[in-house]
């Protein structure tokens, strides 16, 4: 049986799949998309990862050093020079 | 304000610069300064605008980078998909075990910061713009002067990067001891 192109094109199902996280498919490419995930367990957790990574991102723990005191200098040194 | 630039630059030394720099355009417009607000949102407003700035800066430095070296043909360092766009076998996604605890969520954040900062500069930027602070779509565009569709562009191929650097690294990972041996 000869099935269309879009049941195995899943690089475009994932294309879609990141444009209607923000809402902006067209009706044919809502239908397309809504197809393929039916067919394809594989499309099915990428999307599920890709909002998981999505949910995750705004907690990623910041490696933060502060300023050092050569940096705090500096900052000091430039407006001293800058205010003469 | 060093650590507002250096959450969004994460490089100690564009940080200190966009901070002197602030301090510097503070002074020399101090004559506008009309005290309506406060000295430090005064700051603050300076210190975004030389962030936009420096992002604008990057994302071009990046595209002549990026317009070198990388491969038209697919998204991702290695390709992930097939001529007929189908997953390569080994590089389908795996079902992932849920994150149960607090440990474990915590422990995916590491590796997915680890991972982000393995991406090309371009889906660096935006991916940071857009999921970890959660800007509108539109809003990075125009800032960072991309048109919509290379803006998904980079989106997709951060995620699909990402994605499977999460597979590989947590996925791959043996577990944690629960108990700490000692």
């Amino acid at each position: 049986m000869l099935l269309p192109a879009f049941v195995r094109d899943c690089r475009t199902a994932t294309r879609l799949i990141e444009r209607r996280a923000a809402a902006t498919l067209r009706p044919g490419e809502r239908l397309r998309l809504w197809a393929h995930l039916r067919l394809c367990v594989y499309c099915r957790r990428y999307e599920a990862q890709s909002r998981l990574l999505a949910r995750l991102a705004p907690h990623s723990p910041e490696p933060f050093t502060p300023a050092t005191a050569a940096m705090k200098a500096q900052w000091q040194d430039q407006i001293t020079q800058a205010l003469r | 304000m060093y650590r507002f630039a250096y959450r969004r630059v994460r490089e100690a030394e564009a940080a200190a610069e966009l901070v002197q720099e602030t301090f510097l355009s503070a002074l020399a417009a101090r004559a506008g300064f009309r005290g309506e607000a406060s000295e430090r949102s005064w700051l603050f407003v300076i210190l975004r605008h030389k962030l936009v700035d420096f992002y604008r800066q990057l994302a071009r430095r990046a595209a002549v980078e990026q317009a070198d070296s990388a491969p038209e043909d697919h998204e991702t360092a290695e390709p992930l998909f097939g001529p007929d766009g189908h997953w390569l076998a080994a590089q389908a996604p795996q079902a992932w075990p849920p994150a149960h605890d607090a440990l474990e969520q915590q422990e995916l954040q590491r590796i997915l910061a680890a991972c982000q900062q393995r991406l090309p500069a371009r889906q660096q930027l935006v991916f940071a713009r857009r999921f970890v602070e959660e800007i509108p779509a539109a809003d990075i565009c125009q800032e960072l002067a991309l048109s919509a569709a290379n803006f998904w562009v980079l989106v997709h191929r951060a995620k699909l990067s990402l994605r499977q650097c999460l597979e590989r690294h947590w996925l791959a990972a043996p577990p944690l001891p629960t108990s700490s041996p000692s």
